[in-house]
């Protein structure tokens, strides 16, 4: 919200600067976002006398001026093409200061220069660099008989101000408006608040005028209208105009700018109506039971939905309550006679129809954070006193007030005790009492410990001790606050597994060369469709587009995103990690029911391992490069010994404990690998962080064994199988046979080819056997082998080697 | 006896050898079975007896230079040998990359956050990014309704017409996870709660739809303004250097009362700016009733703040989106 610093000053005696005063209203808790100068008074610029007009020698574009400023005469360079003798101009004398801003925010201040080697002691101005309207054609030629050297603000209706733009909090509806902000300043610097006097008329609930009646009572609280008869709409006067303008909104006209300025001084908002066009001289406030259409005053025709809050004539809608007026009953030119609307509405109905509507007006942004309910008739009076002043016209005797829903003032009690213990200071209560003098508080009671306050209406905010607290602490300044005897914090706090083994996790990525990406967790439609089922996945039902509308099932499309990315942009090859939740159709569900949230982690490896270098010729990644990045991660976690992986199909392993499934190696598919544009070889594993956390809790932790005393035996043999059976099958069963004494297996060879038959393929596998208490030697690892290769030959066919 | 060991000595000297056949013919010459060293040696019986220490100790000498010349002159052979390079033996040559691992810039600015936390004796929790209402608004004191929820553009996943079915939402920040760990811990509570949350906005160089923060609890007996001003300071101080310039300003959260913000005077004296850090206040007594505990007896004090922005701060970084390009050539500015 815009504020004007001279609006601000006339309300208190403010020793700051604008400056000053900016920081200070942050530091109170009305946080200005920007300050901004508005206008100038063009102190320095004055009226000269053009005696001479002759060619530069050294600028064509540019000619030589005497002019007299009255005690001095004085040359000036000028550029423009209109400049005469004889003329007489706006020159802005050396030191003067235009609003005409420069790249570093500051504004042109006047040095006497030398302009291709001419002296030029001034400036004649064009009217857009005196900020008196937009005309930069030439320079600005001044009427004949002004005195010569008279300053040009005395002249011209000139204002300067300083605009400060602050961020209202939703907790500060008292703060939307000028007197407000006076009030928590006046509050804050000890400093007297001077309110407009009003004159109050007579209050009345019916009149011969207008009749007016509210029929729902619980979303318009009351209703006031005050009429002014016989006004002449035109222009505003300047200071109206001005002060509007200066805070960014446009003069409309008198009747308009009065009803608008009652709203920036004390934050109601007012509507005035042409009272010729109000219908059976009629006023209601009601509510459809049906949707209604009606155009505003920026005729757009609106749809407003069933509980809509209307002011209706005696005919039906004039303007949307709290929103915006109709174009019918609209103030013009013609109009005589005028009913001023100055009404409480109830802040969530507002704000229902102005979020169906996305229309937030001034009117609306202060009704939705709920304004003063006991201001509407003075409010009303100072409006009428004001058309009276601009427009003429005679002010109505009554004032027609309906009030059906009252809002009392409350009370509330402050201990010192709970405010010191939570501000952390040492207050008494007449300190209390003293910081919170100025905010219009009314003091009921006080005892050593406790003061009681009857709140004002006006500040809807505080409606516990706790909030009375932070107004203390506000006003106080937090950075006063001193510090605490001692350290807060004795002992610390364990941190947890699921930390602990998340940290691990990513640790251990980085160690196997990995780099950890972010991808985004809501994807589009159709890539979420390469996944699965769309049904089982969950979506945003309000997504920002169409772009971002699926929540990620997995987090292989980051990874197939990210790999693509980076292909575009001509990398080789991509080795990226990520850790993330992902988001599943689940009946039962992990926090809600339907919802199954996970945290999984990726690894994934595309393109090139190696490029083609001196030494050696590109390489890509190979599945198993993948393999033995997951194998040395199950290592680290301490997992190895309890896992099993199982082959789907050629493409697919999984990883599983006992029954669980962990996660999945994988190839992703080339159509897959087509949707995101590229074709490098890619591997990726994705295993659920939250079952492997399952899993290191069911397992034992694994403990420290002393180094084996005696070497281990190993032993190679060859067998041939038909070509269908995976190595992994049979490793099952050769560990299953060589029992506690199989250390580690491994496959050395691997072979297919005429000399061993069509169809089959030849395996070597090497085998560590290791006894803890003795070195093994063949005759203790023979019959092993034998019944090893015989399981062999029974389960898979197999031959071995010579 | 000792003018032949001293010619035997010169002879030695003056041997040149410069290549494999010269080496062999030194060694044939002085160092073979009948060398002239072994055959000095012999001549040691015709020594007197008086003489023969002497005489010996300068045999031996010559021994060892004879034997040490040899050895320099064949290592310095082979080292020549050693200087017929291949193309390949270039030792300049550019070798292999090697694949170094890293962590996304905002996990480590995450990291680094935490590690001040877990130095203050805070421990760590966390939630889901899925809640119902009442956990990411209604608990948080936030009326329904209330112009406080519109600050926060909110994705619903789930809505529902009965009132008494919750809607659910991606949260719209860490603040859920407060209510989580009051409703299952005992105070004191001391904890950070990191995780990734989802406004509805917008996507420009200053915001993206989703981001992350870390929000921090303690709640206990006696936890006052002042004991989260300390804390504020600390933490400040540890993040950005001893010698930060901050303030503190009152702020409005609708879960927080009092509410404070911290900023920090970033830039030269001259050319800076208050920069918002993090929000903060003491956690307001009707999120306590919510969350089942009791306001007289615990008071305490709660702040957020974003990584993201952090991290821009730290670094420079002129677009947000880029945190989520995944870019190596980003990514391993942060090795």
């Amino acid at each position: 919200m815009k504020v004007s610093y001279n609006w601000l000053k006339e309300f208190i005696d403010l020793p700051l600067t604008p400056e000053e005063t900016a920081e200070k209203l942050t530091l109170i808790g009305l946080e200005v976002e920007e300050t901004e100068e508005y206008g100038n008074s063009l102190e320095g610029v004055i009226v000269g006398e053009v005696l001479d007009v002759r060619a530069h020698p050294n600028a064509d574009r540019l000619q030589i001026c005497d002019v007299n400023l009255g005690d001095t005469k004085t040359q000036i360079v000028c550029g423009a093409k209109n400049v005469a003798a004889g003329q007489k101009v706006p020159v802005a004398t050396v030191g003067s200061t235009l609003p005409i801003k420069l790249d570093d925010g500051s504004n042109l201040t006047i040095k006497k220069a030398k302009l291709r080697g001419e002296v030029s002691e001034g400036m004649i101005c064009a009217e857009d660099e005196l900020g008196l309207g937009t005309d930069h054609s030439g320079i600005m030629v001044l009427d004949d008989s002004l005195k010569i050297g008279k300053p040009i603000s005395e002249i011209f209706d000139l204002y300067e101000d300083t605009v400060i733009d602050i961020a209202i909090t939703p907790n500060r509806p008292d703060a939307t408006c000028h007197l407000g902000v006076a009030r928590d300043l006046s509050a804050a610097l000890d400093l007297d608040l001077k309110k407009p006097e009003i004159k109050s008329g007579k209050t009345v609930e019916t009149s011969d005028d207008v009749k007016i009646s509210i029929e729902n009572a619980e979303k318009c609280h009351r209703y006031v209208g005050k009429m002014v008869k016989g006004v002449e709409i035109k222009e505003s006067p300047s200071w109206l105009r001005n002060k509007l303008k200066a805070i960014g909104v446009r003069p409309v006209n008198n009747v308009v700018d009065v009803t608008n300025f009652v709203m920036y001084e004390m934050g109601q908002p007012l509507h005035a109506f042409d009272y010729s066009t109000i219908r059976g001289k009629e006023i209601v406030v009601k509510d459809f039971e049906k949707e209604v259409e009606f155009e505003t005053l920026d005729h757009v025709k609106r749809k407003c939905s069933t509980g809509t809050l209307f002011i209706c004539d005696g005919e039906g809608p004039v303007a949307i309550a709290g929103v915006m007026g109709g174009v019918d009953s609209e103030v013009s030119e013609e109009t005589t006679d005028i009913l001023i609307e100055s009404a409480y509405f109830d802040p969530g109905s507002i704000r229902k129809t102005a979020k169906e509507q996305s229309l937030q007006t001034d009117a609306s942004y202060r009704f939705e954070r709920g304004i003063d309910p006991n201001m509407q008739a003075f409010a009303a009076e100072r409006a009428a006193q004001l058309i009276a002043e601009v427009a003429g016209g005679s002010i109505s005797e009554e004032t027609i007030d309906i009030h059906p829903s009252k809002t009392e003032a409350h009370q509330l009690s402050l201990r010192k005790s709970y405010t010191n213990r939570l501000l952390g200071t040492e207050f008494d209560i007449q300190t209390i009492a003293e910081i919170l003098d100025g905010l219009e508080l009314n003091e009921i009671s006080r005892d050593e410990d406790t003061i009681t306050y009857e709140i004002p209406t006006f500040r809807p905010d505080l409606e516990r001790e706790v909030d009375l607290i932070e107004e203390v602490g506000r006003l106080f300044d937090y950075n006063k606050i001193p510090s605490p005897d001692h350290g807060i914090f004795v002992s610390s706090e364990a941190i947890n597994d699921w930390e602990k083994l998340n940290q691990k996790i990513r640790e251990t990525a980085q160690q196997l060369g990995l780099r950890e990406i972010y991808s985004n967790s809501l994807i589009a439609e159709k890539d979420a469709a390469l996944y699965g089922d769309k049904d089982q996945m969950i979506d945003a039902l309000n997504p920002l587009n169409k772009d971002n509308s699926t929540l990620r099932p997995s987090l292989l499309h980051g990874f197939m995103k990210s790999a693509s990315y980076n292909f575009n942009r001509k990398a080789s090859g991509v080795r990226f990690f990520e850790l993330g939740h992902v988001f599943n159709a689940d009946k039962e569900g992990t926090y809600y029911e339907g919802i199954k949230e996970d945290v999984h982690v990726l690894f994934g490896l595309s393109g090139l391992k190696n490029v083609d270098s001196w030494s050696q010729e590109a390489q890509s990644y190979t599945v198993f490069d993948l393999k033995a990045l997951v194998n040395a991660f199950f290592n680290k976690l301490g997992l190895s010994d309890h896992l099993s992986s199982r082959s789907v199909d050629a493409e697919t392993l999984e990883y599983h404990w006992k029954d669980q499934k962990i996660g999945t190696l994988f190839i992703p598919a080339d159509n897959l690998k087509k949707a995101y544009d590229f074709e490098q070889e890619s591997f990726v594993a994705e295993l659920s962080v939250t079952t492997i956390a399952e899993v290191l809790e069911a397992v034992p932790e694994s403990s420290f064994r002393s180094v084996p005393k005696y070497p281990s035996f190993e032993f190679d043999f060859a067998v041939i199988v038909p070509q269908q059976v995976t190595a992994g099958e049979m490793m099952d069963v050769i560990k299953k046979k060589a029992g506690d004494q199989l250390e580690d297996i491994s496959i050395f060879d691997v072979f297919e080819g005429e000399s061993i038959g069509k169809g089959n393929k030849s395996l070597a596998f090497r085998l560590h056997f290791l006894d803890r208490n003795k070195t093994l030697n063949i005759k203790e690892v023979e019959p092993i082998i034998q019944r090893i290769v015989k399981s062999l030959e029974k389960d898979f066919s197999a031959k071995l080697r010579g | 006896m000792l003018d032949d060991i001293k010619v035997l000595e010169q002879d030695i000297q003056q041997f040149e050898i410069a290549d494999e056949d010269q080496l062999e013919a030194y060694r044939l010459e002085f160092l073979s079975r009948n060398g002239r060293v072994q055959s000095m040696f012999k001549n040691m019986g015709k020594v007197p007896k008086e003489d023969r220490a002497e005489v010996g100790k300068a045999m031996n000498q010559v021994k060892t230079l004879a034997e040490s010349k040899f050895e320099d002159a064949k290592l310095s052979l082979e080292q020549d040998q050693s200087k017929d390079l291949g193309a390949k033996d270039d030792i300049t040559l550019t070798p292999p990359s090697y694949p170094l691992g890293s962590l996304h810039p905002l996990t480590q600015t995450l990291e680094e956050m935490k590690s001040i936390f877990y130095r203050l004796g805070f421990t760590i929790a966390d939630g889901p990014e899925i809640e119902d209402d009442f956990h990411n608004f209604t608990a948080l004191n936030f009326p329904p309704n209330h112009p406080a929820r519109d600050e926060q553009d909110t994705f619903f996943v789930r809505k529902s017409d009965d009132p008494n079915v919750q809607d659910l939402v991606l949260r719209t920040h860490t603040s859920p996870v407060q209510i989580r760990l009051m409703e299952n811990t005992k105070p004191p509570i001391r904890a950070i709660m990191p995780g990734r949350v989802y406004r509805n906005e917008a996507v420009s160089p200053k915001s993206y739809f989703l981001f992350h923060q870390v929000e921090a609890l303690y709640i206990d007996e006696n936890v006052s303004v002042a004991d989260l001003k300390e804390t504020l300071i600390t933490f400040a101080k540890l993040m950005f250097g001893s010698d930060v310039k901050y303030r503190l300003r009152p702020g409005f959260f609708p879960f927080t009362e009092p509410s404070l913000e911290m900023d920090v005077w970033w830039g030269s004296e001259k050319d800076g700016k208050w920069l918002e850090i993090l929000g903060s206040g003491m956690v307001d007594p009707n999120v306590f009733e919510h969350a089942g505990v009791d306001p007289e007896k615990y008071t305490g004090f709660a702040w957020g703040m974003g990584v993201e922005r952090i991290a821009i701060l730290r670094h420079g970084i002129d677009d947000i989106r880029t945190f989520y390009d995944n870019d190596i050539r980003f990514l391993e500015q942060f090795n």
